[in-house]
């Protein structure tokens, strides 16, 4: 399957993107505008595209659609789910995922099913070529280079809810304005964003990005009226590779068969020998003694008397638990890279302590730093302004998505933008808006907590918030939602619907054959190990669709029974439950 | 029943709103769009109806001192809050007297309600209580208070949880002394202060395993963190296990102790019914089958609520009617708290020595056959026997066979007793009070208990969800989870609905959890 999309890679892809933008753009109306190229920009223009909306795509910047601003991952535990949901949506990071990781592995193993974390470290590199070449070869989408100025407003339709409604944007370099029924604002930390290192601040939204919004902030908060919070966020330093010491820190190796993010893919691009290690070290007492010393001269830190719950630098880590060894992880940036990122090192004091306190840690004695960390603060529009379709309650057709929602994270970012797009597409399409619920699905959960109850720090997924964490499993999100996604929402191809049907199907047939097998339990004890079975003289197994916790071991292929042959390629995904 | 699942919300909701007017420039807080405060001003009658020296009508709500001004000619200042005050209370339209009574101001949040609140005491002639309604009715923005509604406001402003909200409606509801104790013990707090206390340990399990679920792969998670949880989760299963074996002493203290009459026909059941009520309540005669269907009264008895059932006399019948009524009968007889076996006592063998055996046999022919579990002592518990006409056995052959049945075991205690003439009446008594206060249990000793069948079945179906957890803890922790999960959602009908971010504000709070 992935070697299939190899031919989308076009080498040549710049050349290809300048012949759909700027100064040949002909049109002057689509039918949905995405402002933003990041995560939830890509996926909200590709999902409106394949609903079959006119989509324009903008962004400042070409080259960084698709740029990995802060860690190189993707996934984890609640993340994961969320990734394969996306992609079960046909949506682009999960197969971006696939086609862009160097090591990937499923966290929680040992803790059931349902809380699996698909992970995987990623190559900035490939991750951006893929999403870029993806959105350039998606029909009825076009990207533009710009900057958006203004978000153009009329009065409502009368027959909808609404004071306003959006009718199109108006680029800063003055020309005319761009029309559209349906706007998607996916703006980041770009509106109103101050980036902080030690004592200096300066407007921006990303290091070495333009700041802008300034006047799109203008429009939502005086115009439309919205209100609005403020929220901060940073990333760590990127360390020279060359300068760390491995040796001393323990390495971690990515699992021996890597699982794809993707249910069209049944394997990832890099093989499962080609894959990098991760290494994992801790924090000392003198990396405490810098974060204490540099408190005064750390902007960010202090203006942090009310922040998030969690700690989301190792300053707010330090301060709030002392004493403590904290786990710092260091991750490979991609095959050619020469750089580490730090997890779990994200600060925001001067550069010179920034390098003081990473040489702290033994691994890094002598580490050099190629950027050093920053902070980040940027309003969000409270959600509680969005309806479960993601349109501003108060303006008819203008959808957000990603962090201006108050959410961190790619994968949080791209659910919003496939389902913010998908209803931008709808609206334009004058398709009634849908919702999905927290009962089917984490984006269900994720955009019913947004919008139900609101946000007071940056909203990260987790699978203590899902109600119905045992049923929204990663392995089932295809099942879930797929048929949906095709018949109902219309935005899945025909291809991944006929392989989610087969599946579907497949799956159905295979526990059926099981089910009609009956052995004694001792056979069957042979065949499976030790399971908990009745011990009845003729016994049939109890199954259900799950992740293959026994029926994937190898040695039950060999001894599989003979009605079940022509299934295998199901049985990966059937569990046995234990009798009680 | 009041909506206890909005509980947390409603908390929440309140808690967001006091943080936001403690700073209202803080920028980054979202207010919820839920209206929080209810806007209107309700008045009712708070004491009973019918004519009364005093009658006392609430007024709750923002428009409350606007009342109080309006009413009791408060022109100048509100008295000082929970002070009486002796006004003219006049109608605000009119300005005609409408009585002379005392006006009382309680300034939110420090009222019942939490709300501003104000009560007159009026005279309680009923021309006096409608003049003083119909001109509240008047005022705008005041409107006549649902059934409860005063309650629920409490509830709502987080001053009453549910358990004591429904101490509250049973000490309303007490017409024993034992009933007001317990009920009272339960407004205080007391069974809340217990639920809360398993609610906010299971939450405190529930978020450590959460914490392990989401971030042990990522964060330090110190070990141990599960074992702790095996442990706290087995002592808070066994703690609601002990809970709930306390023989419904407390839901049968509330609902009143089942003691149904039942024997032979002609025995005297009838008559003791009668003769424990002091009065007349069912047809005697010396007809035998005259009683059929069930004859029901409550009584007092030392302070504990009885219900006295009358049944029919056990025996086969060709009569479709009284055969139904001694199905009823046997029927009651086994939903039974205590059962009062009458024999006739001129029916006893003349041998006492035979007495205890013939008891025994009798016994069994009135009583259901115990269920294995229940061995015959616990029936022996729930069973006395009363010898009734005594003043037709010889003084000499009673005082035997007295003797005979103390020496005798394995049988329930009997007492000879004469409806006709109450002989024996005060000892049957004393030994009928004992019985049912162990039946109830002492409402102020040990542990609050138990006083209502729904917490009972929450807190049931609370341990049964406990013990799923220690079946897949160490297969799926998913599934484990999921029972800690369920078991705080039954606790949370007692004490409140818990969501998730409660869960995540203990696992943010006890872990270093990065971004």
């Amino acid at each position: 399957m992935l070697a299939q999309k190899l031919h989308l890679l076009r080498h040549n892809f710049l050349s290809f993107v300048s012949s759909r933008t700027g100064s040949d753009l002909t049109r002057r109306q689509y039918d949905v505008i995405v402002v933003g190229g990041g995560h939830a920009g890509t996926e909200a223009a590709a999902a409106a595209a394949r609903l079959g909306a006119e989509t324009l795509l903008i962004t400042q910047k070409i080259t960084t659609i698709g740029a990995l601003s802060c860690n190189p991952s993707l996934g984890g535990v609640g993340k994961g789910q969320l990734v394969r949901e996306v992609d079960a949506l046909d949506g682009l990071c999960g197969r971006a995922g696939d086609w862009a990781g160097v090591h990937f592995s499923i966290l929680n193993r040992s803790k059931g099913p349902a809380v699996w974390g698909p992970r995987a470290q990623l190559d900035r590199e490939r991750y951006r070529q893929f999403i870029q070449s993806e959105l350039l070869s998606t029909p009825r989408l076009t990207v533009l280079e710009g900057s958006v100025d203004e978000l153009l407003v009329s009065q409502p339709n009368p027959e909808e809810p609404g004071h306003h409604r959006v009718t199109g944007i108006r680029l800063v370099d003055g020309s005319h304005p761009i029309l559209s029924s349906s706007v998607v604002l996916t703006t980041g930390t770009f509106l109103s964003g101050s980036l902080f290192m030690g004592q200096t601040t300066s407007p921006g939204g990303r290091i070495g990005d333009v700041p802008s919004c300034a006047g799109l902030s203008y429009t939502l908060k005086e115009t439309l009226g919205l209100r609005v919070g403020r929220l901060r966020t940073g990333t760590p330093p990127r360390i020279v590779k060359e300068s760390v010491d491995l040796s001393l820190a323990q390495l971690q190796a990515p699992d021996k068969q890597p699982t794809p993010f993707s249910f069209l893919n049944t394997h990832t691009r890099c093989k499962p020998e080609e894959q990098l290690p991760c290494y994992l070290t801790h924090t000392t007492p003198g990396v405490e003694t810098v974060v204490r010393e540099s408190v005064h001269l750390n902007c960010h830190i202090q203006q942090d008397t009310k922040g998030p719950r969690y700690c989301p630098s190792i300053e707010s880590r330090v301060l709030r638990f002392p004493g403590r060894r904290h786990q710092v992880w260091l991750e490979p940036e991609g095959l050619t890279s020469d750089l580490l990122y730090p997890q779990g090192l994200s600060m925001t004091m001067p550069p010179d302590l920034q390098l003081r306190l990473l040489r702290e840690i033994p691994a890094l004695h002598r580490a050099e730093i190629r950027t050093p960390g920053y902070g980040v603060q940027y309003d969000f529009v409270c959600p509680t302004q969005l309806t479960p379709s993601l349109q501003v309650k108060s303006t008819q057709g203008l959808f957000l998505a990603g962090q201006i929602n108050g959410t961190t994270g790619y994968e949080e970012a791209a659910a919003q933008g496939l389902w913010a797009g998908v209803n931008a597409g709808r609206t334009a399409l004058s398709l009634p808006p849908m919702a999905l619920s927290r009962t089917q699905s984490y984006i269900g959960v994720l955009i019913d907590d947004l919008v139900g109850r609101g946000v007071t720090e940056p909203y990260r997924m987790f699978t203590s918030r899902a109600e119905f964490r045992t049923y929204l499993r990663p392995d089932n999100a295809d099942l879930r939602l797929t048929p949906r996604g095709f018949e109902e929402v219309g935005c899945v191809t025909l291809r991944r619907y006929e392989k989610a049907v087969s599946v579907r199907d497949g799956l159905q047939e295979a526990l059926m054959a099981l089910q009609s097998v009956a052995l004694s339990s001792t056979r069957w004890r042979e065949k499976l190990g030790n399971i908990s079975l009745s011990e009845n003289k003729s016994t049939t197994l109890k199954c259900s669709i799950g992740s293959g916790l026994w029926l994937g071991h190898s040695d039950f292929q060999r001894h599989v029974p003979k009605p079940l042959l022509h299934c295998l390629g199901c049985v990966l995904r059937i569990v046995v439950l234990p009798c009680h | 029943m009041l909506p206890c699942t909005s509980w947390g919300l409603w908390r929440s909701a309140i808690l967001t709103l006091k943080t936001f007017r403690a700073s209202p420039s803080r920028r980054g807080l979202c207010i919820p769009t839920r209206a929080v405060c209810d806007a209107e001003t309700i008045f009712a009658l708070s004491s009973g109806h019918g004519r009364c020296g005093v009658a006392v009508v609430r007024v709750s709500g923002p428009a409350s001192s606007m009342v109080l001004r309006n009413m009791a000619g408060l022109t100048q200042a509100l008295p000082s809050p929970r002070t009486a005050l002796l006004r003219r209370i006049t109608d605000p339209q009119s300005k005609e007297l409408l009585d002379r009574g005392l006006v009382l101001w309680f300034q939110g949040p420090h009222s019942f309600t939490g709300e501003d609140s104000a009560e007159f005491h009026i005279h309680g002639g009923p021309a006096v209580i409608t003049a003083v309604l119909q001109a509240l009715g008047s005022l705008e923005g005041v409107r006549p208070a649902e059934a409860g509604e005063f309650t629920r406001r409490a509830f709502h402003a987080g001053k009453l949880g549910l358990t004591e909200v429904e101490g509250l409606g049973d000490l309303i509801h007490a017409e024993t002394e034992a009933q007001r104790r317990q009920a009272l013990r339960q407004m205080d707090g007391e069974l809340g202060r217990l639920y809360q206390d398993w609610g906010y340990r299971l939450k405190r399990c529930l978020a450590h395993v959460e914490a392990f679920i989401d971030f042990s792969e990522d964060e330090l998670i110190e070990d141990g963190v599960l074992n702790q949880v095996d442990s706290s989760v087995r002592q808070l299963e066994a703690e609601i296990e002990r809970h709930l074996k306390d023989e419904r002493r407390g839901e049968r203290l509330r609902s009143g102790v089942q003691v149904v009459i039942a024997g032979a026909t002609n025995a005297g059941k009838s008559s003791l019914l009668n003769t424990l009520c002091q009065r007349p309540a069912a047809i005697v005669s010396p007809i035998a089958g005259t009683t059929r269907d069930i004859v029901e009264t409550s009584l007092d008895i030392g302070g504990f609520p009885v219900l006295l059932s009358d049944t029919a006399g056990l025996r086969d019948s060709s009569d479709s009617v009284e055969r139904e009524g001694v199905r009823r009968a046997r029927q009651r007889v086994e939903q039974a708290d205590l059962t009062l076996v009458v024999v006739d006592s001129t029916q006893l063998p003349p041998d006492p020595q035979l007495v205890p055996a013939f008891l025994q046999e009798h016994l069994s022919t009135v009583l259901p056959s115990p269920s294995p579990e229940a061995g015959m002592e616990a029936a022996s518990d729930r069973v006395l026997l009363v010898l009734n006409k005594s003043d037709l056995v010889p003084e000499e052959q009673r005082e035997r066979t007295e003797g005979e049945l103390r020496e005798s075991t394995g049988l329930p205690p009997a007492c000879f007793l004469s409806c006709y003439t109450s002989t024996g009446l005060e000892d049957f008594l004393t030994v009928l009070q004992s019985r049912v206060k162990t039946l109830c249990g002492d409402p102020l000793s040990g542990a609050p208990s138990l006083t209502q069948a729904r917490h009972r079945a929450h807190l049931q179906q609370s341990v049964q969800a406990l013990i799923q957890y220690h079946q897949y803890r160490d297969q799926d922790l998913a599934l484990a989870a999921e029972g800690v999960r369920l078991a705080l959602t039954h606790l949370g009908r007692i004490t409140g609905r818990v969501g998730a971010e409660e869960i995540l504000d203990i696992i943010f709070r006890d872990f270093c959890i990065g971004k």
